[in-house]
């Protein structure tokens, strides 16, 4: 009986990680809806604002909205996981039958693509509806539309980013948003450190009394590929390909440790 | 059902509040966990619903280790804690997001305890009032069709009629597959309905019996005046004579007085155990 049942174990279900994923969305909806069309309205008001001060040029107010919604993507984030840090509910969620992988999967669809597909959309009706507004008030149409290659960037940016507050949203029980920010500030000194000593350490040869001797045959050829190469592409490829894997599997494993 | 052995378990390393626990649960029971404050009653309902593991030792229910919290293994437990959350959403919004989790969920059983608990679908949660939330997470539990329910006090803050209909609808909801495990310190909300008994105390199972077996062997009743060649195995001074435990020598047929028994084991273990081991 035993052989049999473990023999039929799924991790992964897609029907369990639709009924997470909707119980998640319409749990916390009312919430979620009410902080959305603050941020709506507030950035709303400020592009109308913006649009009868500046009516001469064209403005972009995209560095407000990418600001907005990577500030609110990660505080949305670390607070995916509310559930799991309050006495009294986290034995719901805990219990509840699904796997550590559905639980991860779904806050990471929810907090990874749902909101900035949701933010993006956003972003566009608030520039449509401002450009109405302005067009029809001041008889001008002040801004850029949205899907711009740079605002895809940024997007690419904060899915690869956002999953260092996924991870903070199951790690520290409160303030995680603070604290992730605080974790992730400890780190940036360390790694900068780091560089300012390796930095030190291959260039003292170079240095000659107060100082440094540059030119032809100062640094070797494989020294600058090295340096101009290979380095940033391997940071590259760490930061694009590597940095949500990692996360995630950390988050993965703080999920199925996690007691209450 | 549920099988325990050798767990040990301890908040910190250094303290622990099991160490060679064992314990075997088994289907068509409502056993009742009695204990002081503080002797790990909670802590052995967490352990089994895999909300804390164990350090080492085994910990399982229906063959799955507790705290790998599978899924399979999960549809088969309904924790209810003594204090608890519920969200802002009315019955019915929480049942049809929460129900669909549960492959067995049985709507007419729900259906019944609602009508029974007199709340009505469309209630809002965090609207009713604790006694009320508690029989909501009690209708919403036993519908699960869950075959472990584990309950941590159920009857605190429940009132008088309510404490009976709770013994009435879990003698009435529950099937031979199903087993119960009740944690209380209410021993006299539960003294009709908990059959087996256990008593924890210092992270010890020190009393593990069946009430037709305790009965058997165990006899209570007042007696008027303590003989001091013929002690008692346990008594207490009361109104109108001495409560007392003594060998059911006679095989007379008397009520379990619950509260005496816990008092009893937890004032000498060893000396109620040896008569159920001499009989």
């Amino acid at each position: 009986m035993h052989h049999r049942t473990m023999e039929t174990i799924k991790y992964f279900n897609i029907n369990r990680l639709y009924l997470l994923t909707r119980r998640q969305i319409l749990s916390n909806a009312y919430g979620w809806l009410i902080a959305f069309g603050a941020v709506a309205g507030s950035l709303l008001v400020i592009s109308l604002l913006v649009a009868i001060s500046r009516t001469s040029e064209l403005t972009s107010l995209d560095g407000l909205y990418l600001s907005v919604m990577f500030i609110g993507g990660y505080v949305f984030t670390s607070n995916i996981f509310a559930e799991l840090h309050q006495s009294q509910r986290s034995y719901q969620f805990l219990t509840l039958p699904v796997s550590a992988t559905e639980r991860l999967v779904s806050a990471w669809l929810i907090t990874a693509v749902f909101f900035p597909v949701i933010a993006l959309l956003g972003m566009a009706i608030i520039v449509l509806l401002a450009n109405l507004i302005a067009s029809f008030t001041f008889n001008i149409t002040p801004f850029q539309q949205v899907f711009s290659e740079a605002n895809f960037l940024a997007i690419k940016v904060y899915f690869v980013t956002q999953s260092v507050f996924l991870l903070g949203a199951t790690y520290f029980r409160k303030n995680n948003f603070l604290k992730t920010l605080l974790a992730l500030f400890v780190a940036l000194v360390i790694y900068q450190l780091i560089i300012a000593l390796a930095g030190w350490a291959l260039f003292y040869p170079l240095v000659d009394g107060p100082r440094m001797q540059f030119g032809s045959g100062a640094i070797n050829t494989e020294m600058e590929t090295l340096f101009l190469n290979r380095i940033p592409g391997v940071v590259s490829f760490i930061f694009w390909y590597l940095t949500v894997p990692f996360f995630l599997v950390t988050t993965w494993f703080s999920l199925k440790e996690r007691q209450v | 059902m549920v099988n325990i052995e050798q767990l040990k378990f301890g908040y910190t390393r250094k303290k622990n509040l099991f160490s060679q626990l064992d314990l075997e649960l088994t289907p068509g029971n409502v056993y009742g966990l009695l204990g002081k404050n503080g002797a790990g009653k909670t802590t052995l309902l967490k352990l089994i619903a895999g909300l804390v593991f164990p350090q080492s030792g085994k910990c399982q229910v229906n063959g799955f280790e507790a705290g790998q919290r599978i899924p399979q293994c999960l549809e088969d437990i309904c924790f209810v804690p003594e204090e608890y959350h519920l969200p802002a959403i009315s019955i019915s919004r929480y049942v049809s997001l929460n129900a669909p989790f549960y492959k067995s969920f049985d709507h007419d059983k729900l259906k019944w305890l609602l009508k029974e608990f007199q709340l009505k679908s469309g209630d809002k949660l965090n609207q009713l009032s604790y006694g009320q939330k508690k029989k909501f997470i009690l209708a919403f539990g036993l519908s699960t069709s869950a075959r472990l329910l584990l309950m941590d006090e159920p009857t605190n803050g429940l009132d008088i009629p309510s404490k009976s209909q709770f013994r009435r609808v879990i003698a009435a909801s529950l099937s031979e597959e199903q087993s119960v495990l009740i944690s209380t310190h209410q021993v006299r909300d539960l003294e009709s309905l908990i059959d087996p008994i256990i008593i924890i105390d210092e992270g010890k199972i020190i009393f593990n019996q069946d009430v037709d077996n305790i009965t058997r062997t165990l006899s209570f009743e007042v007696l008027p005046e303590i003989v001091e060649n013929r002690q008692p195995l346990y008594y207490e001074e009361g109104l109108g004579g001495y409560a007392a435990i003594t060998p059911n020598i006679q095989k007379k047929d008397t009520r379990l007085d619950l509260e005496l028994l816990f008092n009893g084991v937890i004032d000498n273990a060893k000396r109620i155990n040896q008569t159920f081991n001499a009989s």
